[in-house]
């Protein structure tokens, strides 16, 4: 070999040494992120599984005497109120997201591209529904909204008004469901319009094409991921919602997937295998849903954020643009105004009997009564705390794992990201009570202490809430382009430093926003929570369900109206810190 | 001149001091509050469970009782599930529903009350297990709505109630209203449920919920456990409460103290207390309770044995008749399950 080969094979054995390396850090990090989600997803889902073909306790029965059968499958396939159950939950969440697609859409327009007054009040008040937990949401429309004793029908007969509404019907629980969850639309759509590069629209506006035909020809098209994956989202939530259908839907007799399945765990003696065969049914329905989103986005491309400098525009609507605002302002009226109110006068007043108009602002039946008790009562202050400490563990553990999962997934060329996303997907489509059984049955024998701790509701958390975090990161990852990263890595940078110094920091307001997702979510759940609190970690949600169950709707309103005070403040926390940071962001792409 | 001997009767049993009153030899006091804490598991209502602990308090402060509540179902589950880890975590457990405690007795110690001899032996699931609580089954009605307001369980059939104007907690709720249901079938009649149910009663899933939608007006008639109501009604909600001719069924608790218990004497002082005639008079003054003691130390609100019997069901039939029975009543009230 000549000294010039030589000179010349050393460098190219480096590279193969250097590719190969990459090829086993790459099957490592995979195989790392399996075992983490194994852990969190896989191995509690397997007991659930198992649990729905036998009709044994794997703890309590041991592993070895499982009697496996389809009897469960088969009886609860051939259940005709399941069917209607099923069939209830259909109409109920397609209604809500039909709904909560034109709210959120709508919105977000209002908000981001057109020069409506008062934008950013309304952009953060539109937000308001996302942190109102479901029971809490039903409880304050049930205090409005029902046919007999409906604070909204007191007011109409006392002005005179010969309308009535009903809102324990399936007409209710779809109005409901709209407006509490178009938020989730909105998030996502608001984010794609602020980052969306607007030559297109105007080149449409170039070529003589109307706003509103620019609207849904140009702007809508060119985000719709962001309303796919909002309104698959959205989809996915009210499934597993159990607080609005249970208040709303049960006077009226109409069951759905989840209020079956709590009566399915609350009756005495509780029937699980059959709750958990039910809960199959669930996630089969939802993993259909997730393999149409990903069939629909497959092969097209909706990479809006590019390196290149622009700005958003807002529409000038002319005189019009008060229709915009009263329109908002009547929906941020009917969606926060009404229910705090009614939450008010709940928590407020000694009892909630309110025979006319007249009662209801006789000052004599208010008092503090109930939040005197509350706070008399010492789990009260324990539940915040306890609740503080894990949704604190769950965003920033949880957040972080997102992350991790959602940059393999959709940038790196990492073997096994396909199956590592199934499996961070897969929790969504299991109902929150069931999984929290789940989570008993298999995590309690783990040697360590996990159990009676707040970790064990975190994981918890963290895994049954990932898909909701992937979702909200990933509309992040699609629209950075890859030439940005691939700019450093020409200027030499190695793929960590890449994400420090231009994913993350591009992706931090998306980051950010699924962090303050996942401290929501995790502050408001409720169904995991049943199985793995023990006295010392006491969650709100869970003492909130006890003072509903309790039946007193006074203490219910005013715990209710603390917790959403501690939501508000905290978000109002989070928005200050993402505000900064999209504007810095921005300031360096222009 | 009987109210005033009730009268008496009732002056005494309050003012019963300190040291007649049997909690525990001296010892096991001592060894309780070295002991400082218990974990107690419940399925009944956090709200009761906690203001029988603060009485407890009054007469033991040293002694913390960390309470975890959860609805029947769950909390056998999760007892179940606990105790085959090893990690049972519960000192004391106290659940409405005698069949499904009965079914974990070999997870509870032998344990009795110092006033053991004074409790009705047919009340007792397993020797093991006691009535810390005893709920029993009256009619409650707003009194702000109904104007003709019904007099017994029968008129709770009545074509006047008709159109949603009865609220009904559904039978396989747990073993409360399991007791009604049973009581229905086999003193009002075979047919009661039909009849009722022809009436358009409104269901809910369970009792406390339902008194709230009666003191809403949401319902204006309800058969209600007494205790849910009376403590509405004693903060002054406009609803009335009373116990029908026909009879009063009622549920008496089991309560039992783990056998792995990491705090018996404490667990053993608080269930002592509970059952003691202190524990139960405040539990029947303050909170509507009835009790399973021979001899009532005090009288519920409205309650007079002489004119309403109580009804305690034949717990064999309650364990053997309940599946089917259930079947039959959801299928009468045309409950989905």
């Amino acid at each position: 070999m000549t000294a010039e080969a030589a000179a010349f094979a050393a460098p190219v054995a480096g590279a193969e040494r250097a590719a190969r390396l990459r090829v086993v850090a790459g099957w490592l990090w995979s195989g790392a992120l399996l075992a983490v989600l194994t852990f969190l997803v896989l191995y509690p889902v397997t007991m659930l599984l198992l649990g729905a073909l036998t009709n044994t306790n794997p703890v309590v029965d041991g592993f070895g005497v499982f009697d496996l059968s389809l009897d469960n499958f088969v009886s609860v396939l051939g259940n005709p109120n399941v069917h209607h159950a099923l069939a209830n939950s259909l109409i109920a969440c397609t209604g809500g997201t039909a709904l909560a697609v034109a709210i959120g859409l709508a919105f977000s327009w209002i908000v981001v591209r057109t020069n409506t007054p008062c934008k950013g009040f309304i952009g953060a008040a539109s937000l308001v529904p996302l942190f109102v937990p479901p029971l809490v949401a039903g409880v304050a429309w049930s205090i409005l909204g029902s046919p007999k004793s409906g604070l909204l029908n007191t007011m109409m007969k006392w002005i005179g008004l010969d309308w009535r509404i009903d809102l324990y019907s399936m007409a209710g629980l779809i109005a409901v469901f709209g407006m509490y969850y178009a938020p989730y639309v909105y998030m996502f759509t608001a984010s794609a319009l602020r980052n969306m590069d607007p030559s297109l629209e105007e080149a449409a506006e170039i070529a003589g094409v109307g706003p509103v035909r620019t609207l849904f020809t140009v702007t809508f098209p060119l985000i719709a991921p962001a309303i796919i994956s909002g309104m698959l989202l959205s989809f996915i939530v009210m499934l597993g919602i159990y607080g609005i259908p249970a208040v709303l839907g049960a006077p009226a007799n109409i069951s759905v997937l989840t209020t079956y399945i709590f009566k399915l765990t609350n009756w005495s003696p509780p029937l699980y295998s059959t709750a958990a065969a039910v809960a199959i049914i669930l996630m089969v329905v939802t993993g259909a849903l997730v393999l149409l989103q990903q069939r629909v986005l497959a092969g097209r491309s909706f990479i809006t954020v590019a390196g290149k400098a622009f700005r958003p525009r807002a529409l000038d609507l002319g005189p019009w643009r008060w229709l915009t605002l009263a329109l908002a302002l009547l929906y941020l009226v009917i969606v926060v105004v009404l229910p705090t109110l009614a939450l008010i006068v709940a928590a407020f007043r000694r009892f909630l009997f309110i025979p006319d108009a007249s009662s209801l602002f006789d000052m004599r039946h208010y008092s503090l009564v109930h939040f005197e008790s509350i706070f008399d009562n010492p789990l009260t202050m324990r539940s915040i705390w306890n609740t503080m400490e894990v949704g604190l563990v769950t965003a920033l553990l949880g957040g972080l794992l997102a992350f991790a999962i959602g940059y393999t997934v959709h940038r790196g060329s990492t073997p096994g990201r396909r199956v590592i996303d199934l499996v961070a997907t897969l929790p969504v489509a299991i109902p929150g009570l069931v999984i929290g059984v789940a989570y008993l049955w298999a995590w309690i024998g783990l040697p360590g202490g996990l159990y009676g701790t707040i970790w064990i509701l975190a994981l918890a958390f963290i895994a049954r809430f990932m898909p909701d975090t992937m979702k909200a990161l990933s509309t992040s990852f699609l629209q950075i382009h890859r030439e940005l990263e691939e700019a450093a890595w020409v200027c030499g940078k190695g793929r960590l430093r890449t994400i420090a110094g231009i994913v993350l920091p591009l992706a931090r307001p998306g980051t950010i926003a699924a962090m303050t997702l996942l401290f929501i979510l995790a502050i408001r759940e409720l169904g995991s929570s049943l199985f793995l609190y023990t006295s010392d970690t006491t969650v709100m949600a869970v003492l909130l369900l006890d003072y509903y169950e309790g039946g007193n709707t006074g203490k219910t309103a005013a715990f209710s109206l603390v917790q959403t005070a501690l939501l508000a403040v905290l978000i109002g926390v989070s928005s200050w810190l993402s505000s900064g940071t999209t504007n810095s962001s921005v300031g360096r792409a222009g | 001149m009987k109210s005033i001997l009730t009268a008496i009767g009732l002056a005494g049993a309050l003012v019963v001091p300190a040291a007649a009153q049997n909690f525990g030899p001296p010892e096991l006091v001592a060894a309780a509050k070295k002991e400082g804490r218990l974990v107690f598991y419940t399925a009944n209502f956090a709200e009761v469970e906690q203001e029988v602990i603060k009485a407890f308090n009054k007469r033991f402060p040293e002694i913390k009782v960390e309470m975890v509540r959860a609805p029947g179902g769950q909390l056998i589950t999760r007892i179940k599930t606990e105790a085959a880890a090893g990690k049972l975590a519960a000192d004391l457990v106290n659940h409405s529903d005698r069949g499904l405690m009965l079914e974990i007795e070999n997870l509870f110690m032998d344990y009795a009350p110092p006033n053991a001899a004074d409790y009705l032996p047919d009340v007792l699931a397993s020797p093991k297990l006691w009535p810390q609580a005893t709920l029993g089954w009256a009619i409650a009605y707003n009194s702000a709505i109904v104007k003709n307001p019904p007099k017994s369980w029968m008129d709770l059939t009545k074509p006047e109630y008709k159109g949603k104007q009865i609220g009904q907690t559904i039978g396989p709720s747990g073993g409360t209203t399991w007791t009604r249901v049973m009581f229905e079938r086999q003193v009002l009649g075979e047919d009661y449920w039909k009849k009722q149910a022809a009436t358009e009663v409104v269901l809910f899933p369970s009792g406390a919920p339902a008194a709230d939608a009666l003191v809403r007006g949401e319902i204006s008639i309800l058969p209600s456990l007494y205790n849910i109501v009376f403590t509405k009604q004693r903060d002054g909600a406009p609803v009335e409460i009373f116990f029908a001719p026909e009879g009063m069924p009622i549920n008496p608790y089991a309560a039992g103290i783990t056998a792995s218990a990491k705090n018996p004497n404490a667990a053993k002082l608080f269930l002592n207390w509970c059952l003691s005639a202190e524990g139960q008079t405040f539990m029947i003054k303050e909170q509507g309770n009835l009790t399973s003691l021979k001899v009532p130390p005090v009288l519920a609100k409205g309650y007079d044995p002489n004119k309403v019997k109580s009804w305690v069901p034949n717990f064999k039939q309650y364990q053997e008749l309940r599946a089917t029975w259930i079947e039959d009543w959801n299928r009468a009230y045309n409950y989905r399950q």
